[in-house]
């Protein structure tokens, strides 16, 4: 696997604390397939405990890529979006990717996925890869106890 | 240890450097915050002609000069397209005139579907905004753009249950009969033709008090399926000649290198913003980008000049490169970018553009790292094009192709 700087729940969280939370920022997480539910509890936590926001989880297959609008317009009240790549969706990322404006102005995204798909997510989204904050390994707090990313 | 670090007595709080330094460098920040904040670094010339005025300029004057003028603006993803439109449309404020609409489709319509048709609707919708800021829109205008809007959206009638199958009990049905001559450009629709004439009615009082209209379309360049764009150009485009009203549009960077040459052709002016650093005046431009933004508070010239080199010239990469280095020295506790945070945010970088890349393309990157061959109607290399993983250059009058800086620093040797 490529070497993408390593973080945490916690890491990643005190990233998007740095600049202001109505800042536009989109983290592509990648994690093992295993520790994805483990992940989205500590990002849920940590969200909360460290910005004082709600995390609002949804997963690609609950998403309508004819309606995308939608998913990220009841994602203006303060919250961070946790969009988690369950399933190989091209018309969706299709849709992600043409519509990146509108994902990028919706707050802090983070876009969560095994390696395998993220490789084919990227691979079929330019405009995403190119507007990413940053692209970053995850794991779960206790099986990474010095965050330093 | 981060734990212990936050709950102990801050003496002096780093993230009062680095928040407003981050803020002025956020990639997806708004192209018209950026403008307003006064942090964009306008080109002193067209970035493939040096001896020509910079595009926004180019555009400006034409759509002074020779209203109705269709102008295309081609690039790689990240190049700056939005930024010269949107210095364009501060130029073009300059005549009290002038109505401007700058848009980006994307927000107001999925470009998924096939909605030609949908840059009329927009623009008349726009217009008829601005005609009632200004003015008592006429009834005319105003039926107009209620009859605009019920095309655009959609509208529920009521009709007489057996009307539905009004069309079974015909006894005659429309056939085609294609004829000898194969046209140009494919006949406009009936809607297309349509929400022009609504379009041109709500202009209307617009153009007769001598109004400059120009119409900035962004976010056309989004779609990966160059033919898509095509479509809204011989629709909706070709709906608005002669109606001098000005269109300034973002096109996909594959159209460039369309062998058809559909832009050239189809357009009064096309301009294209290759990536910048070919020559010793774009690497100036791309240092002053940073300078702009502060980045010597934080960084030594040399960090900005390993920034500029690796950013391939790609603004966006520019401004990801040296946020990435900020976060890595914040989490290092210090007060200044040191040359590790940025040899590993070009590192990151790197990696973000080695995601995806399979075999073929790799081989065809190492290919042309060695000896220069991009064979561009290969669609593999158009992959790599689009996706940012090689870069087009333009200097002295020479097109030529480069793998990203920051993708040939962690390209694997082959096994």
């Amino acid at each position: 696997m490529i070497d993408f700087s390593t973080t945490t729940a916690f890491g990643l969280v005190r990233r998007l604390a740095v600049p202001s939370q109505d800042s536009p920022a989109v983290y592509l997480l990648i994690s093992e397939a295993a520790a994805i539910d483990a992940v989205q509890v500590d990002l849920g936590a940590e969200i909360q405990v460290q910005l004082g926001i709600e995390l609002r989880s949804l997963a690609v297959s609950e998403l309508d890529p004819d309606r995308l609008e939608d998913a990220f317009a009841s994602a203006r009240v303060p919250a961070v979006l946790l969009i988690t790549l369950d399933d190989w969706t091209p018309k969706l990322i299709e849709s992600l990717d043409r519509n990146i404006v509108l994902v990028a102005n919706s707050g802090p995204v983070l876009l969560l996925a095994t390696f395998e798909l993220v490789k084919r997510a990227l691979r079929a989204a330019p405009n995403l890869r190119n507007r990413l904050t940053d692209v970053l390994a995850i794991r779960p707090d206790e099986a990474f106890s010095d965050a330093r990313a | 240890m981060e734990r212990d670090a936050q709950t102990s007595t801050v003496a002096f709080d780093r993230r009062q450097v680095y928040r407003p330094f981050l803020e002025r460098l956020n990639p997806i920040a708004s192209h018209r915050d950026l403008v307003d904040r006064d942090l964009i670094i306008p080109r002193d010339h067209d970035p493939r002609d040096a001896g020509q005025p910079p595009i926004h300029v180019a555009f400006a004057n034409s759509a002074e000069l020779n209203p109705g003028t269709q102008m295309a603006l081609v690039g790689g993803i990240g190049s700056g397209k939005t930024t010269e439109m949107l210095l364009t449309q501060r130029i073009l404020g300059r005549h009290s005139d002038a109505v401007n609409i700058f848009v980006d489709l994307a927000d107001h319509t999925d470009l998924n579907e096939t909605n030609s048709g949908a840059i009329l609707a927009m623009a008349g919708m726009q217009l008829y905004s601005r005609l009632k800021k200004a003015d008592n829109p006429s009834p005319k205008a105003k039926s107009a753009y209620t009859k605009l809007r019920e095309l655009a959206f959609g509208t529920t009638q009521w009709v007489p249950a057996d009307d539905q199958y009004y069309d079974e009990q015909r006894d005659f049905v429309e056939v085609e009969v294609p004829g000898v001559m194969k046209l140009r450009f494919p006949a406009l629709r009936r809607k297309v033709k349509e929400l022009k004439e609504l379009l041109v009615s709500i202009a209307s009082p617009l153009l007769e008090k001598g109004a400059q209209i120009t119409l900035l379309i962004d976010g056309l360049d989004r779609l990966i399926r160059a033919e898509r764009f095509r479509e809204f150009a011989e629709q909706d485009l070709r709906a608005l000649r002669g109606t001098k009203m000005t269109i300034i549009i973002s096109a996909p960077l594959l159209l460039w290198y369309d062998k058809s040459r559909f832009l050239q052709d189809y357009f009064d002016l096309v301009k294209h913003i290759p990536a910048a650093a070919a020559g010793r005046q774009d690497l100036s431009f791309l240092r002053q980008i940073l300078e702009r933004r502060a980045a010597l508070e934080l960084m030594d010239r040399k960090e900005v000049t390993t920034i500029v080199k690796y950013s391939g010239g790609v603004l966006r990469d520019l401004l990801t490169l040296t946020r990435s280095a900020a976060e890595y020295a914040y989490r290092d506790d210090q007060d200044s970018i040191g040359r590790n945070h940025v040899q590993a945010a070009v590192r990151q970088l790197g990696n973000r553009y080695l995601v995806g890349l399979g075999r073929t393309h790799r081989t065809r990157l190492r290919r042309l790292a060695k000896n220069d061959q991009f064979p561009i109607e290969d669609s593999t290399a158009r992959e790599l094009i689009v996706n940012r993983q090689v870069l087009e250059y333009f200097d002295r009058g020479r097109e030529f192709f480069v793998v990203h800086p920051a993708l040939t620093k962690v390209l694997p040797k082959p096994a």
